[in-house]
């Protein structure tokens, strides 16, 4: 059987270099999403112990850690 | 036109029948409903030759005779009926809980208490804690609605679905970040369990509100956050739709059970974004059929808290008694001077208890509080210097909180994880290296099980997935950490090769 000729194999290949550039886009993109969760939960962390910390009241910070804490999780 | 069905025969394994019609069909057992599935859609064969088997929960129940009917759920009519007979017993079927109360599966097919089978002074308990939720959200600020299937049984008949088994609520925020809306949603937990409501996380943007009803029992209801982004809804757990501000803006109202609750501006819009053009017609197996497109924004932006927590744990018959060999080849590696030993992921929290006994002072965390309340109570009722504290190792908040608290234990302290870096990802086993990083330096250690082969125990209930042994190395050496001793076995039936490996790790 005759080789296909070049440029049906160049067509070829380049469908398929496609797909895996799309396939890791795709996966590139979700691990991007993720990140918001990340931010959020390290943004309300600090928002909510550090500038307590910073005021340097030490039955405060207690406090308000105690109440973090106490609405991080379920029943318990 | 209703539908036909011929040539039935039902047996231990499930109904077999002939029919070219797809329509959804509700199976009654002495004329209750007990579960429902389309003709086509759900079962196997060849065109008009189908068969279904019994759905797992309920097969337990098969065993004694019933007088079996399905019927066309819409159209109310029956299709087929015969008395019938299963497994070995003399007696009547009865789906039913512990306490005789009707027992029916919904659209996901798990056996619930379904709202057809509950009396009016039932529903009423409900209905105030919806009220009660609503109120709650209101007063943190946020706008608050009936949705899905309470929204559709509402706006559709005023009352809620017979087949559904729960109550949903969801919100709209003003936000359009996704960072944005689970800040608001993290205040909003903060909110609720100031005035007093325990509150579960599901997801970024999800939560569950306990409420404790008159007669002690509690309640949970889903509350599903949602936002607009470009013209577009998103909404846990199912909806990515083109959408209007003012389909949810201004909100309106339904009246429900004869009650009236707030509800979007234009509920037909929010219904049509949630179950199809089809939200109509009654379906008791409906299945949603979410856009990869949509589910993919979802997970990523507000899912993967709750990866590798196990479910329906705490039973007494599954507590082990004996200590794993695991906690006891840690405490043979562990001198005297070890201040603090904390089991990461302690499950049921027998080898917790047992180094206790021993006169260690442990302490064991998990995401799954139900799971270790036998075993704290019985420390206490010994006096152990053992406790347990709530974490989720796939949620960051918690784990920095869980550091910074334990960081206050009396070192050198080590810590144990069986079989938990190989049920979580990799997220989470990152969390975990960050945790044992801060807590075992110092002269402590961590110490962990694996599973790094297919072949699982037998006795093993859990839901780990092998890990490549050199990979989990390589991410322990990028955690700074020095994998000071590595040793696998065998804890299979089968001889060969070893399917465990236990590892401590130290840092300087």
């Amino acid at each position: 059987m005759p080789a296909p000729p070049k440029f049906l194999t160049d067509r070829l290949a380049a469908r398929r270099s496609l797909r895996s550039r799309v396939s890791a886009l795709e996966e590139a993109v979700q691990e991007n999403r993720q990140l918001n969760l990340r931010i959020a939960e390290l943004t309300d962390a600090m928002m909510e112990l550090v500038v307590p910390l910073s005021e340097r009241d030490e039955s405060k910070v207690q406090a308000v850690v105690d109440r973090y804490r106490e609405s991080l999780g379920g029943p318990r | 036109m209703v539908a036909t069905m011929q040539d039935v025969r039902v047996d231990d394994d499930g109904i077999r029948f002939s029919s070219h019609d797809d329509v959804v069909v509700d199976v009654t057992f002495d004329g209750r409903r007990v579960w429902s599935f389309w003709l086509q859609r759900d079962t196997a064969g060849r065109g008009g030759d189908r068969e279904i088997a019994w759905p797992q929960p309920l097969r337990r129940f098969l065993d004694g005779a019933t007088r079996l009917a399905l019927v066309d759920h819409v159209a109310d009519a029956e299709l087929y009926a015969a008395e019938v007979a299963l497994g070995g017993g003399t007696g009547r079927i009865a789906v039913q809980d512990r306490k005789g109360r009707p027992l029916g599966l919904d659209k996901s097919n798990r056996l619930s208490r379904l709202f057809e089978s509950r009396d009016s002074d039932q529903v009423a308990p409900l209905m105030d804690a919806i009220d009660t939720v609503l109120h709650a959200l209101d007063k943190a600020g946020i706008e608050g609605f009936v949705a899905y299937g309470t929204l559709l049984g509402a706006y559709r008949d005023g009352r809620l679905i017979g087949h559904d088994s729960d109550a949903d609520l969801g919100y709209v925020s003003r936000h359009s970040h996704p960072v944005d809306v689970m800040l608001e949603s993290f205040a909003l937990q903060r909110t609720l369990v100031e005035m007093g409501f325990v509150v579960t996380r599901y997801s970024g943007i999800a939560v569950k509100v306990h409420v404790p009803e008159a007669d002690g029992s509690i309640r949970g209801l889903d509350v599903f956050g949602g936002f607009m982004r470009d013209g577009m809804l998103y909404l846990m757990g199912e909806v990515g739709a083109p959408f209007e501000e003012s389909w949810i803006f201004p909100r309106g109202t339904v009246e429900l059970e004869g009650r009236t609750f707030a509800a979007p501006a234009h509920p037909d819009r929010l219904l049509a974004a949630m179950y199809g053009e089809g939200w109509r017609v009654p379906d008791p197996a409906y299945e949603f059929t979410t856009p990869d497109s949509t589910r993919l924004r979802l997970n990523g932006w507000f899912r993967g808290i709750r990866v590798g927590q196990g479910r329906g744990m705490g039973t007494r018959e599954l507590t082990p008694d004996e200590p794993s060999g695991f906690v006891q080849w840690v405490h043979g590696r562990c001198d005297a001077s070890v201040g603090t030993v904390v089991d990461v992921g302690c499950g049921y929290g027998t080898d917790v208890v047992w180094l206790g006994r021993q006169g260690r002072s442990a302490w064991g965390m998990d995401a799954h509080y139900k799971s270790y309340v036998r075993m704290r109570r019985l420390a206490e009722a010994e006096d152990l210097p053992v406790r347990f504290r709530w974490v989720n190792l796939t949620e960051q908040r918690s784990v920095l909180d869980a550091a910074a608290d334990l960081s206050r234990l009396p070192g050198p302290r080590v810590l144990t994880a069986r079989h938990v870096l190989d049920t979580l990802d990799r997220a989470g086993r990152d969390n975990v290296l960050r945790v044992a990083r801060v807590l075992a330096r110092g002269g402590g250690a961590f110490f962990c099980q694996v599973q790094v082969t297919p072949d699982r125990n037998p006795e093993s209930h859990g839901q780990v997935s092998p890990l490549d042994l050199d990979d989990l190395l390589q991410v322990i050496a990028a955690h700074g950490g020095d994998a000071a001793h590595v040793e696998t076995l065998n804890e299979t039936d089968a001889a060969g090769a070893a399917n465990i490996a236990r590892l401590m790790v130290t840092w300087k």
